[in-house]
């Protein structure tokens, strides 16, 4: 128990110690806050009705950011502050989702495969092959044509073209982790391999797929929002950073601010996860372990 | 094992792979009902009973009543021989085939002039940034890869056409050709060129100049966008392989011996660095394909990816299916192309 702690003391030593990290970490913080925020008391960030933006068909046209509206207004008279803090909510929502959906599924067939082996193997990495050739694009465009172009068809889209890349880690560091002398012992003891796979498999294959899903929540956001913004996400008045952004299409040239901060507001966050996530990874990495 | 063994378990790979893409095409369009199966092919203003008729005769033709694996078959063989079916959109009507015979090619196009574009821009940056390590230049050309790394490819193309197109109005950003030009043009209809359907080509064999300027101005952005969505990653595998490969012992060997610089790192370094660069590359080209989906989108270029949402936007069974064949497929093609060059290229690759 006592090494365990030092372990942890020595792994938030060098995730400290890495100042980028640390910034992408608060970034990230700040934005899973003004979620929870949204969720719970909308009102405290001047927002009525967090799944629905307020439009003003009085001065429909966007404004320059000035002191009432801080960052300005986009199409149809949507203030963008309001707009984007209740967007992050729903992209935040659906980018966890999305991947650790991705990240479960991955990484039960990536785990059975490798360590089972042989034919089961070949063939569950075959299929995911298969799933791994699908362009992301392609698939939500099928998706969104036969199940509807909602929030819901477009996860499980993201969903069934992640999971692949999830399988392809989780198996392989399961033919690591296989080789190991715990993994004997408890064959030896008779554990049952369904048990082994969960109890001693899993656990160590956690950290590394942990990592790879704070990479992953960026580009999950950036996909789902493109998806959003080419129209496969046909829910008006939904605040989603995507579609906040399609919203000021026809005024790029005279009112450039009604894309660029919905699009900064995605870009800061897959920088922040990103940069979180290189920290982690350094966590996992015993050469910066010993350096420490 | 050996090569030719390799190649042949993994054309087989890409064949099962081709194969699997279509059967999840297939029963994505199967669960969306026969109704909408059909519809290309009904005549919207065909009513009672001679609509009936019709349907009836089209459920035999496709063997809609069949079990479902009877009807996967002959929409295999249907679309092994080209009968991709028909598509209606506002910017298209017809068979499929022709569709895709009129909008590939600019997106080819736009592929090809991307991936020069990355690699002119991305492979001596990367080079360089590799070989100053840590300088300013290095630094700079992290912190910007990094932030295109983050960016949603509609930021950039629109951050290119606030720069290029609003503020110093060097370069259009709609449609392959100004359409106060192509007005005169009799060989340009409705954003499509004949007969190659490139337009910058087209320019060249009707010995039109100004329009083969005008297209390849019209063609920058769109490229540059596609480019720029890629050339971060890229720069940063070849960073990351170019400091591997300069401290190896060879490129030790070599500079003890008093070779100039340059030509250690053009000759010795860079060839070696480039070989991870190369899969990650033909990803990228296969990928640029799907990019170009949103960025012709953007940029109204007359390519399969404006068709595809085009379709989108029309529920079009034809055209949604058609594009998701093939994507998928020029993606696989690619991937094994690669795999291929890669196990030519670097032996130790062979398992």
């Amino acid at each position: 128990m006592e090494k365990r702690s030092s372990q942890l003391k020595l792994s938030l030593k060098i995730f400290f110690s890495n100042p980028t990290a640390v910034i992408g970490l608060i970034i990230f913080l700040a934005y899973v806050i003004d979620a929870i925020i949204v969720e719970v008391s909308p009102g405290l960030l001047g927002i009525q009705n967090p799944n629905q933006l307020q439009m003003n068909f009085i001065n429909p046209v966007p404004q320059p950011p000035s002191p009432h509206h801080p960052l300005g207004t986009t199409y149809p008279g949507i203030d963008l502050l309001k707009g984007i803090l209740a967007a992050i909510r729903i992209d935040l929502y659906y980018s966890v989702v999305i991947v650790i959906g991705g990240a479960i599924i991955g990484s039960v067939i990536g785990i059975i495969a490798g360590y089972r082996g042989g034919i089961i193997d070949d063939i569950l990495m075959r299929i995911t092959d298969i799933f791994f050739a699908i362009p992301y694009l392609v698939l939500a465009l099928a998706i969104g044509f036969v199940l509807g172009r909602t929030t819901e068809s477009m996860s499980i889209a993201l969903i069934i073209v992640w999971w692949p890349l999830y399988a392809r880690y989780a198996r392989a560091q399961t033919l690591s982790i296989k080789r190991m002398p715990f993994i004997d012992a408890a064959k030896v003891s008779n554990v049952g391999s369904l048990k082994i796979m969960f109890k001693h498999v899993l656990p160590n294959v956690l950290p590394p797929i942990f990592v790879q899903i704070s990479l992953d929540l960026g580009s999950i956001m950036v996909i789902f929002s493109v998806l959003s913004f080419i129209g496969l996400i046909t829910n008006p008045n939904l605040p989603e950073l995507g579609y906040l952004t399609s919203l000021g299409l026809q005024y790029i040239q005279t009112a450039p601010w009604t894309v660029i901060f919905p699009g900064l507001a995605i870009t800061i966050f897959a920088l922040a996860v990103n940069l979180m996530g290189d920290g982690l990874r350094d966590l996992l990495d015993p050469r910066r372990r010993s350096s420490i | 094992m050996k090569l030719w063994l390799f190649i042949a378990k993994r054309i087989v790979f890409a064949f099962i792979a081709i194969i699997g893409l279509t059967f999840i095409v297939f029963i994505l369009l199967h669960t969306a009902g026969n109704n909408l199966l059909l519809s290309e092919y009904i005549n919207p203003r065909l009513t009672g009973p001679a609509r009936e008729q019709v349907i009836h005769e089209l459920t035999l033709k496709f063997h809609l009543n069949d079990p479902i694996y009877v009807q996967y078959f002959y929409w295999l063989v249907a679309i092994f021989s080209g009968d991709l079916g028909y598509t209606n959109t506002p910017i298209y009507s017809g068979p499929v085939s022709g569709a895709i015979a009129l909008f590939l090619p600019n997106t080819i196009l736009l592929t090809i002039i991307a991936s020069i574009l990355i690699w002119i821009i991305g492979v001596p940056i990367g080079v360089r940034s590799a070989v100053k390590r840590d300088s300013a230049f290095d630094q700079s050309v992290r912190v910007v890869s990094f932030a295109l790394y983050s960016m949603p490819i509609y930021l950039v193309a629109f951050l290119l056409i606030l720069v290029f197109g609003v503020y110093l109005k060097i370069l259009p950003f709609a449609f392959s050709l100004s359409p106060t030009l192509a007005s005169n043009l009799s060989w340009y209809v409705n954003g499509v060129s004949y007969p190659t359907h490139i337009v910058i080509i087209d320019a060249l064999i009707h010995g039109n100049l100004t329009a083969f300027a005008n297209a390849i101005l019209h063609a920058i952005l769109p490229a540059l966008t596609l480019a720029l969505s890629t050339i971060a990653g890229i720069m940063r595998i070849l960073r990351a392989s170019m400091l591997e490969v300069l401290d190896q012992d060879y490129v030790r060997l070599a500079r003890a011996k008093g070779v100039p610089e340059k030509v250690v790192i053009n000759l010795h370094a860079r060839r070696n660095a480039l070989i991870p660069v190369l899969t990650l590359y033909g990803y990228t080209v296969a990928s640029l394909l799907g990019g170009a989906v949103v960025i012709e989108d953007i940029f109204s270029y007359p390519g399969m990816g404006y068709w595809t949402t085009q379709a989108l936007l029309n529920n079009d069974v034809g055209g949604i299916m058609a594009s998701t064949l093939i994507f998928g497929i020029v993606f696989v093609i690619a991937s094994l192309l690669l795999d291929i060059i890669y196990a030519l290229i670097d032996p130790r690759i062979r398992y």
